[in-house]
């Protein structure tokens, strides 16, 4: 049996029903499979994606806690630590030592102490405060640097149309 | 859709081509010869021919995979993109045998490859999915076996005509199927293991580490295959730069699952012969729970040098990964072992200390003191021959008994610079490794600091080889104990009257989907509210 992954999950699933986090839904797809996982992630209040309801999905492999899970928004996104597709490129989702480049510490890595929680939350102040210098999304880190209202205008865009508005 | 009507056009094409060859020509013979020398026709017919495999593709895979899940789908898509790129490589090695039998073995050879990915991936899903019908044995089985037949077969003839024609294009399609044929060993000891595993009530414990060793073995075979396979094409004929990528990587991995199996060994025989078990007390001030599994402790829990304390069983997984506290990353192969007094539980020291702890993987070695076993104890040194197409050997006599001095010296001579060629070519092979190792760094570096505009080149990056691009800087703080936006969301909250504090989701045992759903549309609309509002 996968069992311990399987067993995990659940718990923290249930820790995760019984006391969400502000702003943060998440849960698996379905009953089923318990290894791919739904989340919506709403804008942090003052930042320039403050009120969008941001929908991610989540892949848990065989081995978690022991290897990350992958995160993957499923709505147009644009930031600096968001691939184009909607993967999500922060620290906590990387193992140690699957950097060949060696820019991070192994203190911000995944390891089983960490938690689907803690990765909401993270991603969370990533959309709060991006880090520029992070390679997913090259333009979006440039903007965000050097033409912020340009960049606020685009995030504006992408809240409403998590909405279902359409653009100003 | 788009496929019914790609099917329609060429089936069409094809007939209108084939119906005005035989409207020229009146008879069969004449008609084919035309069809064959014009060029246009066989354009169709080559399309015709593509679609067909494609057809005959989709028709195994509703076979043997029925609906393939979206990851799969991916991963099949990335894998092919980097496959046609190293075959149009080849292609530019093997330029003189380019003829349409070469293109139709190229692409037979894809079209089994894409099928051995899709197995791979489908056996690793194993773990994670909780039912497992028997069709899903039967169809696993049947196209493993069938996979490898067809693997031996495609060995088995490129080194007959490997040895009766002299070394030809044969020599690729030997090493890809021999490779193909590894992976196959590979997926059917994974099979084994997930179905032996899901047998079990209880979790079985040593299943990681006898993957751990496949892992170590399996990669082993194809760095030999690899290094032999490049060796050969660069005496015969030039630097086989299809072969790089794939050879990079695996040897990435060979050393990843070396590292893992020695730092492994080493950190598990730590635990079990220096790290003391962790006393009622001690559980009970870490709430009992261990953080790795979160549940409960109750015995065989193990206590790390820095005080922390977990399952000696999902710390033995953990350590496969990392050598080191997920607590608080204290590296435990170099830190100092507790000092038998120094430990804040002596009285339970004094018991069971120096056996293995209580629940030792019984599939692997008992943990020895000494030093760490030599990684591979019996392995032969590389044999040239490892690519399955061995060079016809050499006429050799019966007996060296009945050899004269004289004979013996000459033989001496030739086995000696027998020796020395080898031992040139290794050289070679490494300064060649070194070579490809530099370049593909050089490469990935070069990709890291393109710039990646996506939408455009987004397929593009994912073909980039390594995860280089996956892994880029990012320093997002995390702060596991404090919210960084609690307060904001608060002050959200507080002041609409609306009330965007989500409603909390209280059963666990409803169905999810319903819950998450209902809870979006009423998040949605309360936000359109609250939008229409400030508008
Ligand atoms: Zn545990
Ligand atoms: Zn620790």
């Amino acid at each position: 049996m996968a069992g311990s992954a399987l067993r995990r999950l659940m718990a923290e699933y249930k820790q995760l029903t019984l006391n969400p986090p502000e702003g943060i839904i998440a849960g698996p797809v379905n009953e089923e499979n318990f290894f791919e996982w739904e989340a919506l992630i709403t804008g942090p209040e003052g930042t320039c994606f403050e009120g969008g309801i941001f929908p991610a999905k989540l892949i848990f492999p065989p081995d978690y806690p022991l290897s990350p899970p992958k995160m993957q928004f499923i709505c147009e996104m644009f930031h600096p630590n968001i691939y184009a597709d909607g993967r999500v490129c922060i620290s906590i989702l990387h193992a140690p030592g699957d950097d060949p480049m060696g820019y991070e510490s192994s203190a911000e890595r995944w390891s089983p102490v960490q938690s689907v929680e803690k990765i909401l939350l993270s991603v969370v102040s990533m959309l709060a405060e991006p880090n520029d210098e992070s390679g997913a999304n090259v333009d979006a880190a440039k903007m965000w640097r050097e033409d912020r209202e340009q960049f606020n205008k685009i995030a504006e865009r992408l809240v409403r149309n998590t909405l279902g508005l359409p653009p100003p | 859709m788009k496929a019914i009507l790609a099917t329609v056009i060429s089936l069409a094409l094809t007939t209108v081509v084939i119906g005005n060859a035989y409207y020229q020509k009146k008879q069969f013979y004449p008609s084919i010869v035309y069809l064959t020398n014009s060029n246009p026709s066989m354009a169709v017919m080559y399309l015709q021919a593509f679609i067909l495999v494609l057809l005959v593709g989709k028709l195994l895979r509703k076979i043997f995979f029925g609906q393939l899940r979206p990851a799969e789908f991916e991963h099949l898509i990335e894998r092919s993109w980097y496959a046609i790129t190293e075959t149009c490589l080849a292609f530019t090695v093997f330029r003189d045998d380019f003829n349409p039998k070469f293109i139709a073995l190229f692409t037979l050879l894809l079209f089994l490859k894409a099928f051995h990915w899709l197995a791979e991936d489908r056996v690793d899903y194993m773990e994670r999915s909780p039912v497992i019908g028997w069709l899903f044995h039967v169809r696993i089985l049947s196209l493993l076996m069938l996979l490898a037949y067809a693997d031996s077969y495609f060995i088995f003839h490129a080194y007959q005509v490997t040895a009766s024609k002299g070394p030809s294009v044969q020599l690729v399609f030997g090493f890809e199927y021999s490779i193909l044929i590894i992976m196959i060993a590979n997926i059917l000891i994974k099979y084994a293991l997930h179905a032996i595993d899901s047998r079990w009530e209880t979790p079985w414990e040593s299943k990681a580490a006898v993957l751990l060793y496949t892992e170590l073995a399996i990669n082993f075979l194809k760095v030999l295959l690899y290094i032999g396979f490049v060796a050969v094409m660069v005496r015969i004929y030039t630097l086989p730069l299809f072969a790089f990528r794939p050879m990079y990587e695996t040897m990435r991995s060979f050393k990843k699952a070396y590292n893992d199996v020695v730092l492994s060994r080493r950190a598990i025989r730590n635990m079990n012969t220096l790290y003391p078990d962790a006393t009622a007390a001690e559980l009970a001030a870490a709430d009992n729970e261990c953080i790795i599994c979160r549940e409960e402790m109750h015995s065989g829990a193990k206590k790390l040098p820095c005080n922390h304390i977990f399952h000696a069983a999902c710390l033995r997984l953990w350590f496969q990964r990392q050598q080191t506290c997920p607590t608080c990353r204290l590296n435990v192969l170099r830190a100092p072992a507790p000092s038998p007094d120094a430990g804040p539980a002596p009285a339970q020291r004094a018991n069971p200390a120096p056996a293995p702890g209580p629940g030792a993987v019984p599939g692997q070695a008992p943990p020895q003191a000494g030093a760490v076993p030599p990684p591979f104890p019996n392995m032969p040194p590389p044999p040239m021959m490892s690519w399955g197409i061995p060079p016809p050997p050499p006429p050799r006599p019966a007996s060296l008994a009945t050899l004269t001095t004289a004979e013996l010296q000459r033989m001496e001579g030739t086995e000696r610079r027998n020796i020395e060629a080898r031992l040139q070519l290794l050289r070679e092979i490494q300064a060649m490794l070194d070579a490809s190792v530099l370049l593909m760094q050089q490469y990935s570096a070069v990709v890291t600091n393109l710039p990646q505009n996506q939408s455009t080149v987004a397929t593009q990056t994912d073909a980039v080889p390594i995860e280089t691009v996956e892994t880029p800087k990012v320093k997002v703080k995390v702060e596991p104990d404090v919210v960084p936006t609690t307060s904001s969301h608060q002050s959200l909250s507080a002041p609409s009257t609306s009330g965007v504090k989500l409603p909390p989701v209280d059963t666990p045992e409803l169905s999810s989907r319903d819950k998450t759903d209902t809870d979006a549309e009423e998040l949605r609309r309360r936000r359109l509210q609250k939008f229409t509002m400030d508008k």
